[in-house]
């Protein structure tokens, strides 16, 4: 994962108030390994090789007994007698065993209840030679990016996944440095406001509803605002990243996965 | 529409009489007689919606396009979640769980009730009255949570002098109206199969319908009715069928649809006469992959008819088959009478997430228009002979990644859309969003969301007015734009007789439309834009307008 995919992941687990380390920390990993050498050996015929079901038996990550228990007691206690009636038989663990069983078993349901942990697999299919004919052809990205200028050597900045998003959708992240409002950046949306007095003003668009409108100039550091009334003043809105947002409706799948490989290609 | 008295409405009135002989021996009359959940109440937002049919629409005429301009403001209520003065109850430790956290501070989606001149509002964990005249708190109950998602809480519901709620780890909590304190709670789902409630306790008859959430793991969901007495449970409706029932043979297996989600997770609407209950299922599970449930997944991304003295399906109609991009049919299910091609006609519409607006014969479920409410969409190869679209599998998420029209968030969601039977327009918001859709989970048999997403932003955030009679736009309004965008998005709506239609403008004003054309009338910069449905309703002869903004209500009125 690149950069701007680990910062975007960490941003999302801060948001959701959980430290990721923390999480994460919750599972001894020595005991989910230990837990599923025994899954492997002991349930692992029935149950499948990752707990979610095989020839016989059920998927125990959906088990509501395997949600429900704390720490392997539950689960021991159930092992320990078995379901002779279903076929299941008695297995007599140890605690600690029970314990690392379980922690291998709560490990993998967290991993599959909590989204912003999944990980983007390989996404590198696509054409480099028809990425290279999109750019200079049907994209026009050749307008305003140049292989060998901007874009030299873009595919060892970047992981595939971080160049994917970098193309389709250049606003999203967050750059260097400290947090900044969003109309400081060089992307904002530009704004121009023609008073009734004719005079222009420009700047970064701050907001703009239909009773007023409000810019930041970066010259003066000044953010200003302008009450409106229908269309006085004149507001005209112009974004530097609009030929990306037009792209949106007409990629392709297999568009976006040929520029991925010409990018990643640019070494 | 017309609701007349019928059968259950003799019955609530029977109950009603029975729980006043009962009551009358220890206090004065209930505070909320419950045959005024048969009437469109003025003087009352006695349920989610305002009255049963969802179309939060009000006859009252003090506030109108003419005078809207005067419109001021009458109190300001800040959501108080110290625990100081709370009456606290909770099966939670002290400390609350790591997943507790993580959506800020409380923000109103409950669409408050209000009934005698007190408005019942809730945010997940807490519960509030609150003084409709003055806008003081009058008292303030405080869960202690075990955990579950805090998303959000869309509000309590009242019967007799109690209030219910429901709680993020899920359960089914009922107060004293008049005094805040707890009468009893029951755990209605396990929260560590990752349920969380969200929606607001309906009360039709002598009974509670409730619904609960969740879907980060691959669990059942399901609508309880409860009797508002004991608390214990009349009848539970799966929104998956089970083994050798009806609908089975739109799943692969037993296993697919007991893991197969559905949550019913907001409140449905109600039709006296006909004595059906309807609501929106959800998404079905895993949610982004259908590998493991080939098939359309019955009941998932419906909406569906009920009994409610039973639990028995009447009717159904799937909005999404087989959906893989989390577009539940949650919205809700608007009913209305109204006239389609000369006849009259009892209807249903519901503006779906999945970016098309549907009308049904809310009697049978029959299907009578399908369009589209949002342009952008690129996941539908079209519509069947039934008027449901077609998903395109190519739109399902893959491991080099799909681009997807909308987003997961849908082209619109929860906030409660308006019909106005004045103007025969239903007003939604909606979203021009896109999104890349990353299969993770490469199992024969994924789990829980079963791929990953990644946002690129929307192209329009608009207010619409659709003509159910053609489903066609006949107005909409781009809502604000930031130096990122297009700004707001799906709100709570409101519309009146008085010629309104009240809103958010996506830039942090509450906004009154005119509900014919789109032009703003009036406004006030509330700086946060408004995260509930608006309510309206005559206290003390005055019209009222109440709406909450990020974690505040405000209370509007007209000069006297």
């Amino acid at each position: 994962m690149g950069r701007m995919g680990r910062m975007k992941t960490l941003l999302w687990v801060v948001a959701l108030g959980v430290s990721l380390s923390a999480q994460e920390g919750q599972f001894d990993q020595a005991a989910v390994d230990r837990g599923k050498e025994l899954l492997v050996g002991q349930c692992g015929f029935c149950h499948g090789s990752n707990a979610r079901g095989g020839s016989s038996g059920p998927d125990l990550t959906r088990s509501e007994l395997v949600q429900s228990d704390e720490g392997g007691r539950e689960l021991g206690a159930f092992l320990r007698n078995g379901r002779p009636d279903k076929g299941m038989p008695a297995f007599e663990l140890t605690a600690p065993q029970a314990k690392d069983l379980a922690e291998f078993l709560h490990s993998s349901i967290y991993t599959n209840a909590n989204r912003r942990l999944y990980k983007v697999l390989d996404i590198l299919v696509g054409d480099a030679k028809a990425g290279e004919a999109y750019f200079n052809g049907a994209g026009k990205c050749s307008g305003c990016h140049s292989a060998s200028g901007d874009l030299a050597r873009v595919g060892r900045k970047y992981e595939p996944v971080a160049l994917q998003q970098k193309f389709l959708a250049p606003r999203t992240g967050r750059g260097e440095g400290p947090p900044k409002p969003a109309y400081m950046d060089k992307n904002a949306i530009r704004v121009t406001v023609t008073l009734a007095n004719r005079q222009v003003v420009r700047g970064a668009l701050v907001r703009l509803t239909d009773f007023d409108v409000t810019i930041y100039d970066a010259e003066t550091s000044r953010v200003r605002s302008f009450v409106r009334n229908g269309d006085v003043p004149k507001v005209d809105l112009s974004d530097p990243l609009q030929a990306h947002v037009d792209l949106w409706s007409k990629w392709t799948d297999s568009d976006i996965h040929n520029m991925t490989a010409y990018l990643v290609s640019l070494k | 529409m017309m609701l007349r008295h019928n059968r259950a409405g003799l019955k609530a009135c029977t109950t009603f009489v029975l729980l006043l002989s009962s009551t009358l021996v220890a206090q004065q009359a209930p505070i909320l007689d419950p045959s005024v959940l048969m009437k469109v109440p003025t003087d009352a937002w006695p349920t989610y919606h305002g009255d049963y049919t969802g179309r939060r629409y009000s006859t009252l005429t003090q506030i109108t396009s003419d005078n809207v301009k005067n419109l001021q403001l009458a109190w300001v209520y800040r959501l108080n979640t110290s625990q100081a003065l709370a009456n606290i109850g909770g099966e939670g430790p002290d400390t609350p769980p790591a997943a507790a956290f993580g959506f800020g501070p409380p923000t109103i989606k409950a669409t408050p009730l209000m009934v005698n001149g007190v408005l019942y509002l809730s945010s997940p964990d807490h519960v509030w009255a609150v003084d409709a005249r003055t806008g003081r708190e009058i008292w303030h109950y405080f869960w202690k949570t075990r955990g579950g998602i805090h998303i959000g809480n869309r509000g309590v519901g009242l019967y007799g002098n109690w209030v219910f709620f429901l709680t993020p780890d899920n359960y089914f909590v009922s107060l004293d109206a008049n005094t805040g304190k707890e009468r009893w709670h029951h755990e209605i789902a396990n929260v560590k199969r990752e349920y969380f409630s969200t929606s607001a306790p309906i009360i039709i008859g002598k009974q509670v319908i409730i619904g609960v959430g969740g879907d980060s793991l691959d669990v059942p969901g399901y609508l309880e009715s409860r009797d508002p007495e004991s608390g214990l449970v009349i009848w539970r409706w799966y929104s998956t069928p089970r083994k050798g029932e009806k609908g089975a043979e739109t799943w692969p297996n037993a296993e697919a649809m007991l893991n197969g989600g559905g949550m019913p997770w907001l409140p449905g609407t109600y039709d006296p006469e006909l004595n059906l209950y309807y609501i929106g299922t959800g998404n079905p599970q895993p949610v982004l992959s259908g590998k493991s449930r080939e098939g359309d997944n019955l009941w998932t991304c419906s909406i569906v008819a009920l009994h409610p003295d039973t639990g028995k399906l009447e009717w159904f109609y799937q909005v999404s088959p087989h959906d893989t991009h989390d577009w539940d049919a949650a919205q809700t299910p608007v009913i209305f009478d109204g006239v389609i091609d000369g006849k009259p006609r009892k209807l249903l519409a519901q503006a779906n997430r999945n970016g098309h607006f549907f009308v049904l014969d809310r009697t049978n479920g029959q299907h009578v228009l399908t369009s589209l409410h949002t342009e952008t969409l690129n996941w539908a190869k079209g519509l069947n002979a039934n008027g449901q679209p077609i998903p395109n599998p190519a739109k399902e998420a893959a491991i080099p990644g799909v681009l997807v029209s909308p987003d997961t968030n849908g082209a619109t969601n929860w906030p409660p859309p308006s019909f106005n039977p004045d103007t025969g327009l239903f007003y939604v918001s909606t979203v021009q969003s896109y999104s890349m859709f990353y299969l993770t989970d490469t199992d024969d048999r994924p789990q829980g969301w079963a791929a990953a997403e990644r946002g690129l932003g929307s192209t329009a955030r608009t207010l619409k007015a659709i003509d159910y009679k053609t489903g066609k736009v006949r107005w909409s309004r781009p809502l604000a734009m930031t130096s990122t965008g297009p700004a707001g998005g799906p709100m709570g709506l409101l519309s009146t007789a008085g010629k309104l239609l009240f809103g958010n403008d996506g830039g942090g004003n509450f906004v009154a439309y005119d509900p014919a054309t789109g032009k703003p009338l009036w406004h006030a910069g509330l700086g946060t834009n408004t995260s509930n449905g608006p309510e309206t309703y005559l206290l003390d002869g005055r019209q009222y307008v109440v709406v909450g903004a990020g974690d505040t209500l405000y209370a509007f009125t007209l000069p006297r």
